[in-house]
């Protein structure tokens, strides 16, 4: 059986891996995005992750849909790509779904993650095979869903998530982009993992790490 | 008169943009608020800024959003969820630069949300009619059930056809069903499509010009005739009594 709840404070460890997971990676990130973007996914996550740290850090949140608003709303105002609104949006309405509690199942963390998806959606418009993020998070999601239906741990449930949005992220490699600035380049952008899905990667990693076993 | 906003990834790019409008109109600027750049030296859109603009020109005959594109579209659509007021804000799909000085001229001669979208939205048209290229649209399907009409007129309002003039155009072709476009005979320049407001400005007929209205379609003659008019009465620039 599931057990267990996670509490703000380990959703706050969750946000500060990820941060510093973007951080470590920022290079590596903004060069997968040179070669079908922009050149700025690493250097806007790492600012957006570092206003979120400072800015939860100095005020810690009562609720979780007080938390996660404050985080969805600094990446809008700091990150300035498209990751500002999409990351943004999912955080939002993680939310929106959490509402005013202090403490989640693992069930109603998954169902908060999937309003964030489901956000995602809505704002970018994005579909399987799409080369974007959604690419890794959905498939991750669904790996979460199973696991803690199956009975697993959140810990074995968020390392099954980790596993399928690195999948995920890989099998962007052949695709063509459809969406964002990656989409002008056409045929050009296949062979190329896209950005977004690997930092979605990451946010599933943070989360693996931020369940220890037992 | 509506506000307009300009979103832009760049602070440069839409300060540029809205000064190359603002040439376009004169003593009565409509409100246009940027929000462009994601903070201190970033490229980037901001959507909470976005909504701030919006709020910053927001009237009851509404905002027109203009948008260079990717995350500028992305935060823009996000913004309209953040806005605490109630009145009509769109986001248009018109080319940026094109849009932008034609929204700019609309809202100043004092057209609606709704005219100022669908005028902004065939921007592009002028710069294809320039081009000589071929346009996607089905020109001789109305031709066959239509009549066809023309006439000419000396222009005597002392500005010739600028903005204000050819907004009133603009305006009058839209209530038609007919297919209108305008020649400057002195200068030789056009036809232009009566429909695009930069097409007709971009003529640069002036006073004394004689142009050729000429038209297709089931209301050709009407529309033809108004125009005509119109322009015999100077638009009504031309003082009564010199």
């Amino acid at each position: 059986m599931t057990t267990g709840t996670v509490s703000l404070d380990q959703i706050v460890s969750w946000l500060s891996r990820f941060r510093d997971l973007v951080t470590e990676q920022r290079s590596y990130l903004t060069e997968l995005d040179s070669a079908i973007g922009d050149a700025d996914h690493g250097a806007n996550m790492y600012r957006g992750m570092t206003a979120v740290m400072e800015k939860i850090g100095t005020a810690p949140a009562g609720a979780a849909d007080e938390l996660l608003k404050t985080v969805g709303m600094t990446l809008v105002t700091s990150v300035g790509g498209a990751s500002g609104p999409l990351y943004g949006t999912f955080f939002l309405r993680m939310g929106m779904t959490a509402g005013g509690a202090t403490t989640f199942t693992p069930t109603e963390l998954a169902a908060a993650l999937r309003a964030g998806l489901d956000g995602i959606v809505s704002r970018g418009k994005a579909e399987a095979g799409d080369k974007t993020m959604f690419d890794a998070m959905s498939p991750a999601l669904s790996a979460l869903d199973a696991s803690l239906a199956g009975g697993s741990s959140l810990h074995e449930a968020a390392l099954a998530a980790f596993a399928a949005a690195e999948r995920g992220r890989d099998a962007t490699l052949p695709l063509v982009a459809r969406k964002g600035r990656a989409s002008y380049l056409g045929e050009r952008s296949a062979g190329h993992l896209d950005p977004g899905a690997t930092s979605t990667a990451l946010l599933f990693q943070s989360l693996a790490d931020t369940f220890p076993e037992g | 008169m509506i506000g307009i906003v300009v979103v832009s990834h760049s602070p440069r790019l839409a300060e540029a943009a809205v000064d190359l409008a603002m040439i376009m109109v004169g003593e009565n600027p409509p409100p246009v608020a940027i929000a462009a750049g994601a903070g201190e030296g970033v490229i980037g859109t901001d959507a909470v800024a976005v909504a701030a603009a919006i709020e910053k020109v927001a009237s009851p005959d509404g905002v027109l959003v203009f948008m260079d594109l990717g995350s500028a579209v992305l935060s823009a659509t996000m913004a309209l969820e953040f806005l605490s007021t109630d009145i009509e804000v769109r986001l248009s799909d018109a080319p940026f630069v094109e849009g932008i000085t034609a929204g700019v001229v609309l809202a100043a001669a004092g057209a609606s949300l709704d005219e100022v979208d669908r005028e902004t939205r065939d921007a592009l048209n002028a710069k294809i009619g320039q081009l000589d290229r071929p346009t996607d649209a089905p020109a001789a399907a109305s031709a066959a059930v239509a009549g066809e009409s023309a006439a000419e007129e000396k222009l005597i309002n002392p500005d010739g056809l600028h903005s204000r003039p050819a907004a009133t155009i603009v305006k009058l072709v839209a209530g038609y069903d007919a297919k209108v476009s305008i020649t400057d005979l002195t200068t030789g320049k056009g036809p232009v499509s009566a429909k695009s407001l930069i097409g007709i400005m971009s003529l640069g007929a002036k006073e004394g010009d004689v142009i050729r209205i000429s038209a297709s379609g089931a209301q050709a003659a009407e529309a033809v005739e108004a125009i005509r008019e119109m322009a015999a009465d100077g638009f009504g620039e031309v003082p009564a009594k010199r």
